[in-house]
This record gives structure tokens, C-alpha cells and sequence, in this order.
């Protein structure tokens, strides 16, 4: 029995009891952060929201809007996906010159200021430039139509999901792969086999955070297409044009339908890939 | 076969210089090295997963140097087992298997059969190896690497597992190249070993021949060779019975002296004059009570510094006049001798049990 | 461990039970400026020359100035809506002034310079060589001249447009021009605010833009000017602008705000709330004396030789400085 100090009456350990402390303190300081994050939207929820879903029925502008969104934001997270997965994998897996270089420039597009942005890519895919010609001659303005969206979302949201993929990647030890091709799978089959499956909760985890990225552009892509408007164009339009109360809803209804694609995504998330020590 | 000429790769700081050695088809090749001496390195560079630098890789006469893992028939096996997590056991041995039957077959001779409805994760470490070498057998590859499949295993599933190795090795054949730290197993196991230290090949050859005859001291201490001394030889004169006569004096193995400290052994040989080490083992030293006449050129008067008993062999390190020799005996010789500490013993062993090096 | 999960409930329970926001009308006492300093929304295509007689100003009295630029419709919305008051509110178009922010923001304004609009171009634009201000619609009109013009419903600028190329109409005595030109600029050549419109041109996604002779001067563009009956350029010529209307979105999308042809009229004021009502009034009436004019004018802004002030309840100092000759 250890010796307890006048008046003392120790009923827990002392680490013990600073232990509980510290989980209030986690606890507390979770909390307060988790309702910065999730009180701005439950308020435009809240002030919007039933003006927001009957509008989704009279406002055509408003459902063009959202339908132009979700079909573009998709369109830039599968170009993402396509075009940054062999790019993140072979950051994970292959040590090159430069490779440090590489990863940095990737990282580029998050820094540059929206607006910024979308010039720069108007300097190289507007009808002045090498590629617009080309693709004026098939048909194919890039400003002022979806194609110019799509750009725009893709430039901002593949950096994220290079990195988060990369990661994912990363994660699978890479001697699953060697010994699938002891096997006798070649690189590729031995990457679908065995690496893809395996990394494949990371995958949609950075799928989601592109999807949600290039659906919240603004600054980019009023820059190449103001007109047809995505569903951020159009909340700022009903803001600057007429103020909170025609803003709100679109807000509103953004935030709802958003729920589900994140949802969806998030709960596509395989069962493997935790608990890897086999 | 498994041939490996003036092989150099480098993985991080693993580097491997200039190895050569080679595993005739369908023989047990062990690697023995300390930590961090490449053993992984080989067998990831002879199986394509590490690029080859320089030197070359031949398997059964062909040359693979530079090709890709896949097509070079071969299996792998790690000490972790790298068992696929998001597939079952079943697919997990057939994975790479062109013959679904014959998969089934090779699981059930290993013992891989019965977990076939246990998921991944819940197999213990034995279970994973027995499907990871199920698995790699499947394909039936012509070569088997393995990477110290058995040293996370506890004793009794060591033991099964290596017996089913080997008996599986034999059956179909298979080039085995094992990695090992425990040179006891290298002994049990190999027809050819190999030793590596630092990326590169200390000595290789028929097991016995390594351990009977170290290439150097440090070959010899890290094999366990529990004698080793450092000291100077020199051929004997014209003594008759230190010459001797006959078959050996002609083909050129003279009499030698070697004097180590308070020790000096005789010994036949044809090393030259100078500082050198000798080594004799454990098992080549014979206790007795008292000083016999026998044909041991060297015999030993001492006292039992310590005995350690491990199971059925018995270590006897004895004290002779300031430097010591270990025996290794029977543990029932050393209870019929009622040996103790302190007690005074003669330690003897034959010219021909000494090693120069 | 209940403790942890309970924070989060009473820290939702606690949040939810805010007050509302309050409406448009009540002020809630929110303000801009931050210390001493004093801020000014301006009109962007105003915007270098009040940043001209701004930092002049500021030199002079020892002050901190901040300026924050804007379309004039999104200057009007951080008044009314959110409540950001500024000290001193420049706007391009004076019709915001009754229309939003009067009487609840400010009882009074002061109309203090002009401008006109322009077509402005680059040298990398198609004929730029040969457009001049005769034979600018049969250039615009080629094939492959791409035109750029801002939102009616969110721009002044973008009105004016229209209104100009109906008087262009009218002027050359061209039945269905108006209708040829605004094809010449579909949906996909629209921005929010003609500032918008700028970079777009100088990365050659625009041949030509509408735009106003001040903004032109400011971002160096060339540009060719339009005859005064139609550019909106000329205070005197009320009557002949009032010829064209167009219909733009009113307060809410609902409402339609039909605005008749106007000369171009920047208007200023000092809001009710000013966080520094003195050093505002100081600088109004800065701006507003010969010296102001003079300024703006070097900036290539056309003061009002005369600024009219339009209301009551304008500061003395303020009505002084616009009197004096």
C-alpha cells in the first residue's frame, strides 16, 4: 500500500487520472473543431434548405446548374483518375532523378491563386494558343464551354489526388507485388492482382476528396467558362445579383446533394487493406 | 541449377560485390551470413526483383540476367510469407498455379489443405508459411528461394516445416537456395552453403567442408567453431616422431608445430611458416579421467572451467594452463565420466582434428 | 468516457440557439475599418484613380487608407446584406444609390465624374490594324472575332452594352444591328464584371470587349471610341440616350428593373454608419475640390467640372468642396 500524504485521498493512480484528463481535454478541443467545421454548413442548411429542394423543382437554372456540376466534376475526377494514378504510383514506387522536383511541381497547382490559375490555363488552351488551335480545328473551344470546367476542376483537384493516391500506394509493401510476380504475373497484372485491391480505400478516399475539390471551384473556372454556370458560379451570381436570400438555397441544396456521391463513395471503401500483417 | 557469376547489385545500403557461387539442379544451397550481410539482397537480385548491377544469373544453363521475375520459373518465400490479404487462403495457393489440380495436390502434401476455410488473418505464423510455400510450390518453379522462412516459427513448427521442405524438394526436384542466420540448420539442411559477410562470398562448398575447414578465423567464429586460436607455426624439425614417415611425408604434409600462448598443438599440413590460426571443433576434443595412451598427437591436462548441458549434447569447457577448449560430448558420456566443475579432466585430440587457417 | 461524447451534444445544443440574422435594414452595427484607418469601396473601373487621390490623401493628413475593389452591385450587397459599412462607398452606376442603398445606408450622393464606353482591343486582336470608330461593326462582325461583354444583371457595365448598341442601332440607321452585335457575344463571352473580361483579352481568348475609356486607360488596352451620340459619354445628351431601355433583374430574380439610356455617372457617398464619419467627410471633400478633379483627371478619369450633389443631409465641408471653382 503506497503512503498517502496528509489529507490526500488518492481514489486513482496519478496517471491514471491525468490520462482521463487529457482524453476531456482531446475530447473538448475535438469537438470545438468538428463544430467550426460542421456549424457554417448546418446554418446554410438550415436557412436554405426548404427553399433549396422546392427550387430543385421550379428553378430550371438551379438544376441545370447542379447537373452541370455533378456530370463535370466527374468527368475531371475520372481524367484524374486516369492520369494521376500511373503518375502516383510510380512516386510511390520508383526512385528517379528529380524525383523530389517532380513531386513539388505537383504539389504547384494547390498553391497558385484561383483566378490565377485559370488564366494560366487560358494562356495554354485558349484558340491563341499551340493546343486551342488544334483543338479549335476539331471543333473544341476550351473558354466558355464545359470542356473549359472540366480544365479547370482537373487542374485544381488532381494535385490531391496524386498525393493522396501516392500515399494509398505507399501503404502496400511492395513485396506483395514481387511475389505476385515470382508468380509469374507481369507488372501490370501483378498491379491489378494485387497492389489495386489492396490500396483500393485509400484510392476512393483520394477519389472523394477530388470529386469535392473540383465540385467547390470558383475562381478557375469563371475565368474559362462563366457561362454554362456550375452550382458555385451560380450561388455567387444570386449573391452578388440579389443577395443572401437567393443565394442561400442554392448553397443549401449544394450541400444536400453533395451528401450523397460522398456518401456513396466513402461506403464503396472495401473491407481489406486494414490489418495488412498477413 | 542455380549459377551466380561475379554478381554486384545494391538495394539502399545492402550492397552485393563480385558473388559467385554455384547450386547444382536439384541440390539444397544455404547462405549463411551475419545481419545486414545482403542475404536478401541475393536471392531478390537472382530472382529479378533486384537489378543486377554487373556479373550474371544463370538458371538450369540460362542465362536470365535482366529478365523480369515472372519469366524466370521461380518461387519465393519470405520470413514474413507476404500471404495476399484480400484473397482466401485457396486463392491465395493457386494464385499463380496453371494446374488447379496439381495446386490442390502440392497444398494438400504441405498440410496447407485444412485451412482452406480460415481466413488470412487468422492463420498463426506456421499456418502462413505452410500456405506460403504451398503457393510457391504451385507453380511448380525449378527454383525455390527462400528467405529465413523458419526463423519466426517456434521449434516444433520449424522442424516439420524444414522436414516437409526437404522432402518436397526432393520430390520434384527443385533447385532450393535457403537464407539462414542459424548456421546449425546450414548444417542439417545443405549440400552446398555459402557464406556471405558484407556483399561478398566468404567461402561456399559442401557444408562439411566449410565448417571443417573455415577459410579464415572469422569464417571459423562465426560458424561456432568454438577453438580457435591465434598463434605461429612451424614445420618440425627432423624430429622421427614428429616427422613421421610413410604416404603423407611424401606428398608433402609435414609435421608442423603451433604455439599459441601457453598452448602448443601439433598438427600435419602444408602451411608455411608464420603467424596463423588454428581451429579445432567442439565434437573432434575427447575427455577422459586420466592421461591415456592413444593415438591423439595432443592431449591436454586441465580442470573443468564449466558445463553446460543442452539437451542431449553436453559443452565441457576446459581450462589448460590458462587458455580453453570446449569439447562437445554426449550428455550420457559426460554423466558416465560424472564430470563436474573443477574436476581434473584430459582433453585430447588428434593432429588431423586440427585446422590451419 | 461518457464525459467525451456528451461535448460534442452540448456544444451542438449551445450553438443551435443563436440569434437570428438580422434583415436587411436593421443595422447591426458591423463595420469595416479596422483601427484608424479608412476604407473605401470603389467602383473597379474607378479604382486606380480614387487610389490616386486616396494615397495623395493619406500622404497629406497622416492617415491609413484601405480600399477594396468591386463590382458596384457587389459594393451595394456587402452594405445591405452583410453589413460591412465602409467609410466612403464609389459607385459607377448612381441609380444603385436610390435604388439600394437610400434611405437606409445614406440620405444623400454626389455625382463627380463621367466616363464613356469603349471597345477595347489588343495588338494581338484580329484587325486591330484597321478598326476604327466608323467601321467597328463591320469588323466585329467577320468571321472568327470573338466579343466579350460583362452581366447585365450583375454589371453596370454590362447594361451599358446593350443600351449603346441599341443607340448604334438607332444611329447608323441599321435595322436589326442590335440583334447581329449581342449574337456576336452569346452566353459562353459573358463574365460577371467588365474586369472580368480584361485578362480574358490579354490571353487573346477575346478579340475586342466593352468597356469604359477610364478602365481602358488604366489596363492599357487600346481601344477606339464611339461616336458621343451612342457611347453614353456626354452628360448633356440625357434625351438622346433616353432612346434605348433594357430590362435587367431587379431585387429579387422575380423582379424586372427596366433602365432607360443615361450618361455615364459615378456617384459616391458617405454611408450613415461610417466607422469615421471626420476623416471621411475630409476626404470626400478632397476629392471633390478643384484639386481632387484635377487629380482624377491626371489619372485619366473625367471629373465633373461641377459635382452635383443629389439628397439632403450631405456634410458641409462636402457641399463646400463641390461649389468651389
Amino acid at each position: 500500500m503506497t503512503h498517502a500524504g496528509a489529507g490526500e485521498d488518492r481514489t486513482l493512480p496519478r496517471s491514471l487520472a491525468a490520462h482521463r484528463t487529457a482524453s476531456i481535454v482531446a475530447g473538448l478541443c475535438g469537438s470545438i473543431f468538428l463544430l467550426f467545421l460542421v456549424a457554417p454548413i448546418a446554418r446554410l442548411v438550415a436557412g436554405g434548405g426548404t427553399s433549396g429542394v422546392s427550387a430543385l423543382f421550379t428553378d430550371a437554372e438551379l438544376r441545370g446548374a447542379l447537373w452541370l456540376t455533378a456530370v463535370t466534376a466527374t468527368l475531371a475526377m475520372a481524367a484524374g483518375a486516369l492520369g494521376g494514378t500511373p503518375l502516383a504510383y510510380l512516386l510511390a514506387r520508383r526512385s528517379f532523378r528529380g524525383k523530389a522536383v517532380v513531386a513539388a511541381v505537383l504539389d504547384l497547382p494547390l498553391l497558385i491563386p484561383h483566378p490565377v490559375a485559370g488564366i494560366a490555363l487560358l494562356l495554354i488552351l485558349g484558340r491563341e494558343s499551340a493546343v486551342g488551335r488544334v483543338l479549335l480545328h476539331a471543333g473544341i473551344q476550351v473558354a466558355g464551354s464545359p470542356v473549359g470546367i472540366v480544365c479547370a476542376m482537373v487542374f485544381v483537384s488532381a494535385p490531391l489526388y496524386i498525393s493522396a493516391a501516392r500515399e494509398a500506394f505507399a501503404r502496400v509493401d511492395p513485396r506483395y507485388e514481387s511475389v505476385a510476380r515470382t508468380l509469374g504475373d507481369p507488372a501490370w497484372r501483378a498491379f491489378r492482382r494485387v497492389t489495386l485491391p489492396l490500396s483500393m480505400r485509400g484510392l476512393i478516399a483520394a477519389l472523394v476528396v477530388m470529386w469535392a475539390r473540383a465540385v467547390s471551384e470558383f475562381g478557375a473556372i469563371v475565368i474559362l467558362t462563366y457561362n454554362p454556370k456550375v452550382a458555385s458560379v451560380l450561388t455567387f451570381d444570386r449573391f452578388t445579383g440579389f443577395g443572401l436570400t437567393e443565394a442561400l438555397p442554392v448553397a443549401a441544396v449544394l450541400s444536400i446533394l453533395a451528401l450523397i456521391p460522398l456518401v456513396a463513395l466513402r461506403a464503396l471503401r472495401p473491407d481489406h487493406g486494414a490489418g495488412m500483417d498477413v | 541449377m542455380i549459377e551466380v557469376v561475379g554478381l554486384d547489385a545494391q538495394v539502399g545500403a545492402f550492397r552485393l560485390r563480385e558473388v559467385t557461387f554455384t547450386v547444382p539442379r536439384g541440390q539444397y544451397g544455404v547462405v549463411i551470413g551475419p545481419a545486414g550481410s545482403g542475404k536478401t539482397t541475393l536471392l531478390e537480385t537472382i530472382a529479378g526483383i533486384v537489378e543486377t548491377q554487373a556479373g550474371q544469373v544463370k538458371l538450369d544453363g540460362r542465362d536470365v540476367t535482366g529478365e523480369a521475375p515472372e519469366r524466370r520459373r521461380l518461387g519465393i518465400v519470405y520470413q514474413h510469407g507476404y500471404l495476399f490479404p484480400h484473397l482466401s487462403v485457396a486463392e491465395n495457393v493457386a494464385y499463380g498455379a496453371a494446374d488447379a489440380a496439381f495446386a490442390a495436390e502440392i497444398a494438400e502434401r504441405v498440410g496447407a489443405r485444412p485451412l482452406y476455410d480460415r481466413p488470412v488473418r487468422a492463420l498463426s505464423g506456421g499456418e502462413r508459411q505452410v500456405v506460403a510455400l504451398a503457393r510457391a510450390f504451385a507453380v511448380r518453379p525449378s527454383v525455390l528461394l527462400l528467405d529465413e522462412p523458419f526463423s519466426a516459427l517456434d521449434p516444433r513448427s520449424r522442424t516439420r516445416l524444414r522436414r516437409v521442405v526437404r522432402d518436397v524438394h526432393r520430390e520434384m526436384g527443385t533447385t532450393v537456395l535457403q537464407v539462414t542466420h542459424d548456421f546449425t540448420e546450414a548444417g542439417l539442411l545443405g549440400d552446398v552453403a555459402v557464406l556471405l559477410d558484407q556483399g561478398r562470398v566468404l567461402q561456399s562448398g559442401p557444408p562439411g567442408g566449410v565448417f571443417r575447414e573455415p577459410a579464415s578465423a572469422y569464417i571459423a567464429e562465426f560458424l561456432g567453431a568454438e577453438n580457435v586460436f591465434a598463434g605461429t607455426v612451424r614445420a618440425l624439425g627432423d624430429d622421427p616422431a614428429a616427422l613421421g614417415a610413410g604416404p603423407d611425408a611424401a606428398r608433402g604434409h609435414r609435421a608442423l608445430e603451433f604455439r599459441s600462448g601457453p598452448l602448443t598443438i601439433y598438427t600435419v599440413g602444408d602451411a608455411a611458416d608464420g603467424p596463423t590460426h588454428a581451429v579445432i571443433r567442439a565434437e573432434e576434443i575427447v575427455l577422459s579421467r586420466d592421461a591415456a595412451a592413444t593415438s591423439a598427437r595432443n592431449q591436454f591436462v586441465g580442470s573443468i572451467e564449466e558445463i553446460a548441458v543442452l539437451g542431449a549434447l553436453t559443452r565441457v569447457t576446459v581450462d589448460v594452463g590458462g587458455a580453453s577448449l570446449v569439447s562437445a560430448l554426449t550428455t550420457r558420456s559426460a554423466e558416465e565420466l560424472a564430470l563436474e566443475r573443477g574436476a581434473r579432466v584430459c582433453a585430447s585430440f588428434k593432429a588431423m582434428a586440427v585446422h590451419l587457417c | 468516457m461518457r464525459i467525451r461524447s456528451l461535448v460534442p451534444v452540448v456544444l451542438a445544443v449551445a450553438a443551435s440557439c443563436n440569434k437570428p440574422a438580422p434583415k436587411s435594414g436593421e443595422s447591426a452595427g458591423g463595420t469595416a475599418g479596422s483601427g484608424g484607418a479608412i476604407v473605401v469601396y470603389t467602383a473597379a473601373s474607378v479604382a486606380i484613380p480614387i487610389r490616386a487621390a486616396l494615397d495623395t490623401f493619406a500622404a497629406r493628413e497622416h492617415v491609413t487608407v484601405q480600399q477594396e475593389n468591386g463590382g458596384s452591385l457587389d459594393i451595394a450587397r456587402k452594405l445591405t446584406e452583410l453589413h460591412e459599412i465602409p467609410d466612403v462607398v464609389v459607385l459607377a452606376d448612381y441609380h444603385v444609390f436610390p435604388n439600394l442603398l437610400m434611405p437606409e445606408q445614406t440620405t444623400w450622393y454626389a455625382d463627380f465624374a463621367r466616363n464613356r464606353m469603349v471597345l477595347a482591343f489588343t495588338d494581338k486582336s484580329k484587325f486591330a490594324t484597321e478598326v476604327d470608330s466608323t467601321n467597328w461593326p463591320k469588323i466585329l462582325q467577320r468571321p472568327g472575332v470573338e466579343l466579350g461583354r460583362a452581366n447585365p444583371d450583375l454589371d453596370p457595365n454590362g447594361y451599358r452594352t446593350l443600351l449603346t448598341l441599341q443607340l448604334a442601332e438607332q444611329y447608323y440607321e441599321q435595322p436589326g444591328l442590335y440583334g447581329r452585335l449581342m449574337k456576336l457575344s452569346p452566353a459562353k463571352n459573358v463574365r460577371p464584371k467588365e474586369a472580368d473580361l480584361v485578362g480574358v483579352l490579354q490571353a487573346g481568348e477575346f478579340d475586342y470587349i466593352w468597356s469604359y475609356e477610364s478602365l481602358a486607360e488604366a489596363t492599357k488596352l487600346r481601344y477606339i471610341t464611339l461616336p458621343s451620340a451612342i457611347d453614353l459619354g456626354t452628360p448633356g445628351d440625357t434625351d438622346m440616350y433616353a432612346k434605348a431601355s433594357v430590362k435587367v433583374a431587379g431585387k429579387t430574380r422575380k423582379d424586372t428593373l427596366t433602365i432607360k439610356g443615361e450618361p455615364i455617372v459615378y456617384a459616391l457617398s458617405i454611408p450613415k454608419t461610417a466607422p469615421h464619419p471626420q476623416a471621411a467627410e475630409q476626404f470626400v471633400a478632397f476629392l471633390l475640390s478643384p484639386e481632387g478633379r484635377a487629380l482624377m483627371h491626371a489619372t485619366r478619369l473625367d471629373a465633373l467640372g461641377t459635382p452635383v450633389i443629389i439628397g439632403t443631409g450631405e456634410p458641409a465641408s462636402v457641399r463646400a468642396a463641390a461649389s468651389a471653382q
